[in-house]
């Protein structure tokens, strides 16, 4: 009877001590793990170029190319190619090449948006827009970006957050699934 | 006798009886905690999903880059980068936190880091002004403010950005993102061209939106104003006397252009009546919303479907549309 009581009274306290909302446990894994095809050299880069392949498909392979040198973040040393304002982010010659082409293709199609803040390296575009933003009481900072590669973006960060979740599922399952 | 089986059924009883009241919570009990304090962490009011140092996703941050995973990101720079932004995208459901740290900035030398509420291009904000709860000067948090909170403050919704300036090499700073469940998901933007998507306001008076920045067709299976599916005789929904939805308070509009603020774009239709029933269309546009005007008398939900636009399809578009504006069918 006493132990009844006992088994009653802890259960009571259990059930009613403050609790937080529990999920699944969704450990991080460490460096990312690139799981693209091989990284196509700078030839067979050019070619795709001249193809009218998507741009979408081309980033892509940009991005993983990015990933095989993910630790290089400083940026070239000349600042001679103009993309280099968008994407200075230490990448290799044929990718800012690759992207030259892009953007020269889409500019003569007319469908890039701001040119000249994408061009210019936004600084003056800067003041000029805190300067508006101070007159209008709205702080106004703004990329010029367009939509295109705006997706373009959205797809390499979902790849890398697929590829994420697979390296915390194989961990996951490597840990606890046996 | 009688008196101990008695006791004992009331015992069993209330045993019973707590079992069922867990039944909703027994995972509260259940030993699925794999962390090593098994057998403390029943007792702690340690969050469990707190994720392990050693286990927390890191690289480096681009100048210009787009982020969807949590983890910690350092930018560091051997050269001055003057326009750089970062954007960060969750799940519909889900809002962001970003969390500075380890900044090493000058900020009289004009450095700065500041976090928006939201996605800014091309001087466009979403949400928009009116689709947003906080003032536009709120949204915005510049680190170098005196005034700024260094303590991280949820986005409130699935999207956010942070613009920096950097004179000096060497300067850097962490970010840390996390992402937090939203129960009442209002503005959204979809991370992928396909899916479907429910939303729901529960009786609050705002307007909600959800965003989908490719050329989609749509399919608008549901929506319903109030608790149930209302009739045109029900006394409590209003009784319109003009075509179309001018005079209702609670609508779902299809918006169309080539922005990201849904106060720019163009109606392509809409709806205040409820149904059940499928309803295509064909956005040629760059940016498609679905957007959802509440005057929180009524609990508004609206279910959809869309899948992206193949460039066949865009071009039928174009060819079969008289008007400019990005074309729809």
């Amino acid at each position: 009877m006493k132990l009844n009581l006992f088994g009653t009274t802890v259960i009571l306290l259990v059930a009613f001590l403050p609790r937080h909302e529990c999920r699944a446990v969704d450990s991080r894994g460490g460096a990312l793990r690139v799981l693209a095809p091989q990284t196509p050299n700078s030839q067979q880069q050019q070619q795709q170029q001249q193809q009218s392949a998507p741009i979408l498909e081309r980033l892509g392979e940009e991005y993983f190319v990015r990933l095989g040198n993910e630790d290089s973040n400083s940026l070239p040393s000349s600042s001679s190619s103009s993309s280099s304002s968008m994407y200075p982010g230490g990448a290799p010659a044929t990718y800012n090449r690759a992207l030259q082409l892009q953007l020269t293709r889409r500019l003569l199609q007319g469908k890039v948006g701001n040119i000249r803040a994408l061009f210019s390296g936004f600084d003056d575009r800067g003041d000029e827009s805190m300067e508006r933003g101070r007159r209008s009481e709205d702080p106004a900072i703004s990329l010029d970006l367009t939509f295109h590669l705006l997706r373009g973006m959205m797809e390499m960060s979902r790849a890398e957050q697929l590829a994420e979740q697979a390296k915390n599922n194989e961990i996951l399952m490597e840990r606890y699934g046996k | 006798m009688r008196v101990m089986e008695r006791t004992f059924r009331g015992q069993l009883f209330l045993l019973v009886l707590c079992l069922s009241v867990l039944k909703g919570n027994s995972r509260y009990i259940e030993n699925n905690d794999i962390s090593r304090d098994e057998l403390f962490s029943l007792f702690t009011s340690q969050l469990k999903r707190e994720t392990p140092e050693e286990l927390i996703y890191r690289r480096p941050l681009r100048c210009l880059d787009m982020i969807a995973v949590e983890g910690q990101f350092t930018f560091t720079t051997a050269n001055p980068q003057l326009s750089c932004a970062a954007f960060f995208m969750a799940e519909p459901s889900e809002v962001i936190s970003v969390d500075l740290d380890n900044v090493d900035i000058d900020c009289s030398g004009g450095d700065f880091i500041t976090v928006f509420d939201g996605w800014v291009v091309k001087g466009e904000k979403f949400p928009s002004s009116h689709d947003h709860p906080l003032p536009v000067n709120e949204r915005y948090v510049n680190y170098c403010d005196t005034g700024a909170p260094r303590r991280s403050v949820p986005s409130s919704q699935n999207v956010a950005m942070v613009f920096f300036r950097i004179h000096n090499a060497g300067s850097s700073f962490t970010l840390t993102v996390k992402k937090h469940i939203n129960p009442f998901p209002c503005n959204a933007i979809s991370q992928s061209p396909e899916g479907s998507y429910t939303m729901v306001i529960p009786q609050q008076h705002r307007n909600c939106s959800f965003s989908i920045i490719y050329p989609v067709e749509i399919d608008i299976s549901e929506f319903s104003l109030g608790h149930s599916n209302h009739n045109n005789n029900d006394d409590n929904f209003p009784k319109r006397s003009l075509p179309g939805c001018t005079e209702t308070e609670d609508f779902v509009q299809l918006l169309g252009g080539r922005g990201l603020d849904t106060s720019k774009l163009l109606t392509i239709t809409d709806f205040c009546t409820s149904f059940t029933g499928a309803t295509h269309m064909k956005v040629g546009c760059d940016n498609t919303v679905v957007r959802i005007v509440s005057s929180g008398r009524f609990v508004s939900r609206v279910t959809f479907n869309y899948r992206l636009l193949d460039s066949q399809e865009l071009q039928t578009i174009k060819l079969n549309n008289v008007e400019d504006f990005c074309f729809n069918n």
